[in-house]
């Protein structure tokens, strides 16, 4: 084995050799680095093999030929092989990114970053604190020098406050170190560690509190790091990225870790703090920023932030302590240093200007990785890292430190997916897209970044005690479309539909009847759903990895048994539905908003499992039933409202008519008729396992049922009163979720039945509706109903699925939609809520007049000069439709084919109040319903009444659209025949004031607030160097104050 | 003495931070902190001070049997050397920052150099 020392000693021999070569011979000297650090990440690399096989072992080096305390050593152990690695490789990538910058400064500019990363490796690799100090400065001066390799004038000024505040924090360490020294007699920090219960008295404690202060501001604390914010914004892109995840991400933090040894479980709640606040507040800070770099900036602190947090958590973590903070210091360091080199191919400096890459689809990918990593997003290692951290902590009840861990993550997560949008869908200007700088060598230092990042995703799914993600064979299907994302539409449609229904059948064994259900919904119905794309043309990139993605995290959901399994597939299935929404033309805000709320959601969701699993892992999901009191009610609390926001529970439901609006034709049906689903799947598995809870003497359940109605009832009302076709059926996606979860939460045998007759019901008839309201709005080029009318004879294949869909959906006879009325009625009967029940009662009439709207305004009235030429909708949107409408009427004839195995499956749970299915009827406590002959009856009557019209018609005369007069009047424009627009206002008058947008105004008022609040916050950075260093000082006391003072 | 060093270093410590807070000439900010770097050389030096004995110099005057007995600790005067080699350091390198700083401005104001903020 090469001794470490060499990493140094080729770092800091190579800078001097450098010299000899002189600026004439520039390019050989940047040969020479490149060599050099290629050599230095060797000799890091082979001792990684031999800590991979023993976790445990570890090597000292002596330095003089001596053991410490007599002189400094270094130590090589499996954490300081690879923080080792990942600065030396941040540095290589780096300075090969820097190529130019570098050649036009000359050899000096190289030897300093040869100093730059030697100091860092020598940060991590020494036990001396002298050593430490001396590492330290050298990291300073060599930042300093490499500040200048930025085009950015205003670097210097940053590495001017960098020094400023660096001569303070020398000043601390010395005479931390002296003091320290005085009480211990060594310099070596285990020696002081060995010494730590006497060092901490007195004197020492001082000293240790001045050598920690100092340490701690080169990890950039909250509200101590203006200068960082600055060097981040300012420098190169390739040092920021080597700055933040070498020194601030590996050095630094790794530098506090050392020191924790010294401290000991005295410190760890100072750091947990400092952390915490770091992690929030930089992250809140960061969603008014306009600046990527600085958005970066923050982001880095805040990472370092969360590092520091779990630092302060090692009492808890145990064994997992490495496999936690080392996730989430590698997740961040890649991804920041890689955003930071994508930041260095645009020229401006706007998050907007961002919208550049968006012909660059490996870019975007790129990004997306990097994003991804950050927010702790499956399957990369900070995914499983927040995971074990969020569980430990639950475990022991410090349930205040996860929830700003998650807060801090929600704040990340939006700030980064809202650039994201901006690259998707803001405004390309010609004239930047040209000055994309894509040097061939840079894009490949980017995508190296980018392989790494899904190699360590491979490798913490190994690491962890859960099932490795990435192996999961329907994620391994959504990925391999990246790689397929050449081939044209139909090639992929082929292959997507094909694979869907082919995993149906490969899984169909493993079904109980209920997961059969979703499983029918989720992978035939996507399957039918995706005929439509066929339409497509062209190659459509990047909608089948999303689509796909999101089909994965649904089919991964229903075979989920423990709650990681879980967890990780509705985070699959939000974060593919989020790239689908996305896609559509103006859904930019409507995505995001829709990301936000899943993701909070989602969170919640973590914190439920995590609180009911108590530490155990794995936690499947039937011991939901076991979780004792008094914490079962919690966890009942945070889970149903996770999964109420999947639903779109009234209240947290202004994400859902934007987002199923402003989605592409296809897209609609899949988030509506499908994704909705996947609330009310996890809704049945929770409301199965835990049944009715009690909170402070409240039933939850009665909640939810009252929330239920409201759905449906608002919803319904909201409805009436769009005059845009999609944003109505998505309203009334809500009013259909709230009876769902009526149904549910009634906690009845029928009222389970009805919530899964609503779940096939709405994923048939939304669906269809969705689709045939997006070929009219294809064909006319609208969505506002009242710009349509009179298109019946245009559009008869879609009009006889409208009429259908909406018969189905108003639960008139003889569609299935009455069927589950029926069900519903019985329900509400064996029940005695009757309060919210009159709301569900009154929502029925109200969906009745939005439904009409839909085939009155479209379809009926008069035919628009602009519409005479019009066709029929593309072939591929209509034979899905045609699909459901079979479907429909053959669930309304036999829907025991679905629901009696489904009855007899739930008759365990709620001890056989089901009904009877005999034959062709079926029976329950309040009367019978026998599809088969309501069908024949209804059909009887229409083709009497039919025949009787055309045998009275058979006289009538055709007359022209314009045949008529009223009020002494001849029209001679349709717009004047056809009351369309503000069709309901009487109903509005009588109804509106319950449809003001409370809820909406509430979450932007909060919205408001937080951005308000980080805006003002910032300007506590004045950019005054000296500011800054009183700013250090007063942190330092207040930390004093708090921690030792008291 | 040592007392006295040591008050006198902490002093200057106190007086370099006091000049260099409220000073807003660049150079005056860089002089501040030498002013406390010494402050702080001085601390290092008295703590390491052992009243009696003398240099860690092992010559004919101080025999190596006698050393650990006759000589003060030589750590910290190592420490001191390095200290001021590396505060040289930095100190040099602000100085060719302000003189940088001074030729894009004009000026050695440090509360001009803040377009950097928020």
């Amino acid at each position: 084995m090469v001794n470490a020392l060499f990493i140094i000693i080729i770092g800091l021999g190579t800078a001097f050799l450098l010299g000899l070569l002189g600026n004439t011979r520039r390019n050989i000297a940047y040969v020479f680095m490149l060599f050099a650090l290629t050599a230095m990440a060797w000799i890091a690399h082979s001792w990684l093999w031999i800590f991979t096989i023993d976790a445990h072992s570890r090597v000292d080096m002596f330095t003089a030929g001596t053991a410490p305390p007599f002189a400094i050593n270094l130590r090589v152990g499996i954490v300081e092989t690879v923080l080792v690695l990942l600065v030396i490789m941040s540095g290589l990538l780096s300075a090969v990114y820097m190529k130019d910058a570098l050649l036009r400064l000359g050899y000096k500019s190289m030897s300093v970053l040869l100093v730059f990363v030697m100091a860092l490796c020598g940060i991590i690799l020494t036990r001396d604190v002298f050593n430490l100090f001396v590492f330290f400065e050298l990291a300073v001066i060599a930042t300093a020098g490499l500040l200048l390799l930025s085009d950015d004038k205003r670097a210097l000024a940053a590495g001017f406050k960098y020094l400023i505040i660096s001569q303070l924090v020398s000043m601390f360490l010395l005479l931390g170190i002296i003091f320290a020294y005085h009480a211990t007699g060594t310099l070596n920090i285990d020696g002081m560690a060995e010494q730590s219960p006497e060092m901490l008295k007195g004197i020492g404690s001082l000293a240790f509190f001045f050598m920690f202060m100092a340490i701690l501001t080169e990890a950039k604390p909250f509200p101590a790091n203006g200068w960082a914010l600055d060097i981040y914004e300012s420098a190169h892109p390739g040092f920021s990225a080597m700055f933040s995840a070498g020194m601030a991400g590996a050095a630094s933090v790794y530098a506090v870790d050392k020191l924790l040894l010294i401290g000991g479980q005295e410190w760890l709640p100072v750091v947990t703090v400092i952390g915490l606040l770091s992690f929030v507040a930089a992250n809140l800070l960061a969603l008014v920023q306009t600046n990527d770099r600085r958005t970066l900036g923050y982001s880095s602190i805040g990472q370092v932030g969360l590092i520091l947090a779990v630092m302060g958590q090692q009492d808890i973590l145990g064994e997992h302590y490495l496999f936690i903070a080392g996730g989430i210091l590698l997740s961040h360091a890649v991804a920041k240093a890689g955003l930071y080199w994508i930041s260095g191919l645009i020229q401006k400096r706007q998050l907007t200007d961002w919208s550049v890459l968006r012909g660059q689809p490996l870019l975007i990918f790129a990004f997306v990785s990097f994003i991804g990593m950050l927010s702790g997003l499956p399957p990369f290692p900070s995914f499983y890292a927040k995971w074990d951290l969020v569980m430990m902590l639950a475990s022991v009840d410090r349930l205040w430190i996860l929830g700003f861990i998650l807060l801090g993550s929600l704040l990340e997560a939006s700030y980064l997916f809202r650039w994201f949008g901006y690259i998707l869908k803001r405004d390309i200007i010609k004239e930047d897209a040209q000055h994309l700088s894509l040097a061939s060598y840079k894009l490949i230092v980017i995508f190296i970044a980018v392989v790494i990042a899904w190699g360590l995703a491979y490798l913490w799914g190994e690491l962890s005690s859960y099932n490795n993600l990435l192996l999961a064979i329907p994620i391994l299907f959504a990925l391999s479309f990246l790689l397929l994302d050449f081939l044209p539409t139909w090639i992929k449609n082929t292959l997507a539909i094909a694979g869907m229904v082919a995993y149906f059948f490969i899984a169909y064994p493993s079904y109980n009847p209920l997961e059969l259900i979703y499983a029918i919904i989720f992978l035939l119905g996507g399957a039918v759903i995706l005929l439509a794309s066929y339409y497509e043309k062209g190659r459509r990139v990047g909608f089948y990895p999303s689509a796909m993605l999101m089909f994965a995290g649904l089919t991964l959901l229903v075979m989920a048994e423990n709650s990681f399994q879980f967890f990780a597939a509705w985070e699959f299935l939000t974060i593919g539905s989020y790239f689908l929404i996305l896609r559509g033309k103006y859904s930019e805000p409507h995505a995001l908003l829709y990301l936000i709320f899943s993701l909070a959601g989602a969170y919640l969701i973590l914190s439920g499992f995590a609180l009911a699993a108590q530490g155990m892992i794995p936690f499947s999901l039937e011991s939901l039933s076991q979780v004792a009191q008094p914490i079962a009610p919690w966890v009942f609390l945070l889970l149903a409202i996770g999964f109420m926001t999947k639903t779109a529970v009234i209240g947290l439901h202004i994400w859902l008519p934007g987002a199923h609006a402003e989605a592409e034709t296809d897209v609609s049906p899949m988030v509506s008729g499908i994704l909705l689903k996947a609330g009310l799947f996890g809704l049945m598995i929770l409301l199965m396992n835990m049944g009715k809870q009690q909170l402070y003497g409240v039933e939850l359940t009665y909640i939810m049922l009252w929330l239920g109605a409201l759905s449906a009832f608002l919803g319904n009302l909201m409805a009436v009163f769009q005059e845009d076709a999609k944003r109505l059926l998505a309203y009334s996606s809500i009013g259909q979720m709230g009876y769902a979860l009526f149904g549910l939460a009634l906690m009845n045998q029928l009222g389970w039945l009805m919530a899964l007759m609503f779940v096939i019901n709405h994923y048939i008839y939304k669906s269809m509706l969705f689709l045939s309201v997006g070929g009219v709005a294809k064909r006319t080029g609208t969505r506002q109903m009242y710009q349509m009318g009179g298109l019946i004879a245009m559009m008869p294949l879609s009009f006889i699925a409208v009429l259908i869909g909406i018969i189905a959906v108003s639960g008139v006879p003889p569609l299935s939609g009455f069927g589950g009325r029926w069900i519903f009625y019985n329900a509400i009967m064996a029940s005695e809520y009757r309060l919210p029940m009159m709301l569900i009662f009154i929502s029925g009439p109200i969906a009745f007049l939005y439904l009409f709207r839909l085939i009155h305004t479209i379809f009926l009235g008069q035919l628009k000069d602009e519409h005479r030429k019009i066709k029929e909708a593309p072939f591929w949107i209509i034979l899905p439709q045609m699909i459901y409408v079979t479907a429909l009427l053959a669930f309304a004839v036999v829907p025991g084919m679905a629901l009696h195995r489904v009855d007899n499956y739930l008759n365990p749970f709620f001890a056989g109040q089901g009904l009877n299915w005999d034959g062709w009827t079926i029976t329950s406590n309040y009367g019978y319903w026998s599809p088969v002959p309501i069908m024949i009856v209804i059909a009887v009557i229409f083709a009497t009444l039919f025949m009787w019209l055309l045998f009275v018609n058979r006289k009538a005369q055709k007359v022209k659209q314009f045949n008529i007069v009223y009020s002494a009047e001849r029209p001679y424009r349709p717009e004047t025949t056809h009351f369309a627009w503000n069709f309901f206002a009487p109903y509005r008058k009588a109804m509106g004031f319950l449809i003001q947008p409370f809820v909406t105004r509430f979450w932007e008022t909060f919205a408001d607030l937080l951005h308000t609040l980080a805006d003002i916050v910032r300007r506590f950075y004045t950019g005054n160097g000296q500011t800054y260093a009183v700013q250090l000082l007063a942190f330092i006391i207040v930390i004093y104050l708090f921690k030792v003072g008291y | 003495m040592v007392i006295i060093a040591m008050v006198t270093g902490f002093i200057l410590i106190l007086m370099g931070l006091y000049g260099a807070l409220t000073n807003t000439n660049i150079l005056r900010m860089i002089v501040s902190f030498s002013v406390a770097n010494t402050g702080v050389n001085i601390v290092l030096v008295s703590v390491g001070y052992m009243h009696g004995r003398t240099a860690p110099i092992l010559d004919n005057a101080v025999p190596l049997a006698e050393a650990s007995t006759r000589i003060i600790d030589p750590v910290p005067q190592a420490l001191v050397l390095t200290a001021i080699v590396i505060g040289l350091g930095i100190t040099t390198l602000m100085l060719a920052y302000a003189y940088k700083l001074y030729e894009t401005k004009g000026t050695l104001d440090i509360s001009k150099f803040s377009e950097l903020k928020w």
